[in-house]
């Protein structure tokens, strides 16, 4: 997904993102009332905005709600939306949703970000225990491989299969799926997983290498757009406790 | 006791003093060094991302989340998860398996991580248990009692946690739960299609123990 769009706009350092998404899903999770939540979205839509462009972020939410609501046969969502409505406010109704919007305007431009080898950058500086850390940029540095591994094996069953490698394909032979598709995948993975820590053992990389240190940028619009969010974080909070207390 | 055998995961050197006063926990947690050695951290590392990469490729050639596909995404995972505990069959796998594919998720897909340390928690769990049935050595059955057991764990976390979000709106986490019920259906399914692909892995001599 981060290859389909494109970060503009207000520079930030990834931790400040990573911040406000953490942030963000607590506040999500405590927010009880509909003004605070409200304060909320609004500033996270500003955040947002502040870094993808308007089509981006539509599109963004129309590819999220389209994944989203696939799955959930749409009917069967909306008579329980309706049954549940009925007999309660539409503010509370709304809730849920609120929750997503604001989760889902944070995480965004963290999903979205620079690219996997800014991530990489990021992962040095967070000071991950080495057991974490050595995994994880090896997951970052092999995704692009096991997915050209995966379309090179799909041409090949297409080419195999005359052309019968269309979704139709995939659906009704899972079985065939299977076979000669994912345990090939295992096998190549195996492979290299094998190559790779012979690889990396003679290279006298460990969990206690050092994989070099980025320094960080830390911008006077990260200052700006952290304070920012602090104030609205405190104002929400003062709407909750005055909901609480009434 | 078991910690102490968990700490044997590396192979002890004759005449060495490893008794579990002399091992260092705080650095090993940090380093890694006496509890999993480079190779596995890659092969876990490799997993991860495989997991990771199939489940967003079925999940984007399904066209969304149709019960389909989201049968066919945990059923891969879950027989990734299986080969991978008979290739690295160490008590902790699982564990860091698991931390390092949500770590993945909430840095490339922005899901949470407030669901994370409960989960780290389970999964510890059931793999202090295997470890009490004498760890996954040579037994891939249990690798999948794990990866099925750690997976209930992590839905009933996942649903715990959905009840917070909309707790407004109880009926909806009747939804939830089919949706969990569903991919869990597929999780049992690629438990049965990982311990088969484990005998075809270990007849091809690529995976040995």
């Amino acid at each position: 997904m981060p290859g389909l769009f494109r970060i503009d706009g207000l520079k930030l350092a990834p931790e400040t993102r990573l911040i406000l998404a953490l942030a963000g899903s607590v506040a999500a999770l405590v927010a009880r009332d509909f003004a605070a939540l409200a304060v909320l979205i609004a500033a996270s839509m500003v955040y947002l905005l502040l870094q993808l462009r308007v089509r981006t972020a539509l599109w963004a939410y129309f590819f999220l709600s389209l994944l989203a609501l696939s799955g959930l046969a749409g009917v069967w969502l909306m008579g329980f939306i309706f049954e549940a409505m009925r007999g309660d406010t539409f503010s509370l109704a709304l809730l849920p949703f609120g929750r997503l919007g604001l989760t889902l305007n944070l995480v965004l431009p963290l999903a979205l970000q620079t690219s996997l080898t800014g991530l990489a950058g990021t992962l040095n500086r967070l000071k991950l225990p080495g057991l974490l850390k050595l995994p994880l940029i090896v997951t970052l540095r092999f995704i692009p491989t096991f997915l050209s591994d995966f379309k090179q094996l799909r041409e090949a069953v297409t080419l195999r299969f005359r052309g019968r490698g269309g979704l139709r394909f995939w659906l009704v032979r899972p079985v065939v799926w299977w076979r000669v598709i994912f345990l090939p995948l295992v096998v190549r993975l195996i492979r290299s997983a094998d190559e790779l820590a012979v690889a990396s053992e003679l290279k006298g990389l460990s969990a206690e290498t050092d994989f070099g240190r980025a320094e960080l940028t830390w911008s006077a619009s990260d200052r700006g757009v952290m304070l920012a969010a602090v104030l609205t974080l405190v104002t929400a909070a003062l709407l909750e406790a005055g909901h609480v207390a009434a | 006791m078991w910690f102490g055998g968990l700490a044997l995961n590396t192979k002890v050197q004759a005449g060495a003093a490893a008794t579990p006063q002399s091992f260092n926990w705080r650095n090993a947690l940090w380093t890694g060094r006496g509890l999993f050695e480079t190779r596995d951290l890659v092969t876990i590392g490799l997993f991860a991302g495989a997991a990771k990469a199939a489940t967003l490729v079925v999940a984007l050639m399904g066209g969304g989340m149709n019960p389909v596909t989201m049968v066919l995404k945990s059923a891969l995972f879950s027989a990734l998860w299986v080969v991978l505990l008979v290739k690295v069959p160490k008590t902790g796998t699982l564990t860091l398996a698991n931390t390092v594919g949500a770590l993945l998720a909430f840095f490339l897909m922005g899901q949470t991580m407030i669901t994370l340390p409960s989960l780290m928690a389970a999964t510890l769990l059931v793999e202090v248990g295997i470890r009490s049935l004498g760890g996954y050595q040579g037994r891939p059955w249990l690798a999948a009692l794990a990866v099925g057991l750690s997976e209930l764990a992590s839905r009933v976390i996942h649903i715990a946690y959905t009840y917070l979000w909309i707790r407004e709106q109880p009926a909806l986490l009747a939804m939830v739960a089919v949706i969990s019920l569903l991919s869990y259906f597929g999780i049992c399914l690629g438990l049965f299609g990982g311990l088969r692909m484990v005998r075809e892995l270990r007849h091809a001599g690529l995976i040995q123990n």
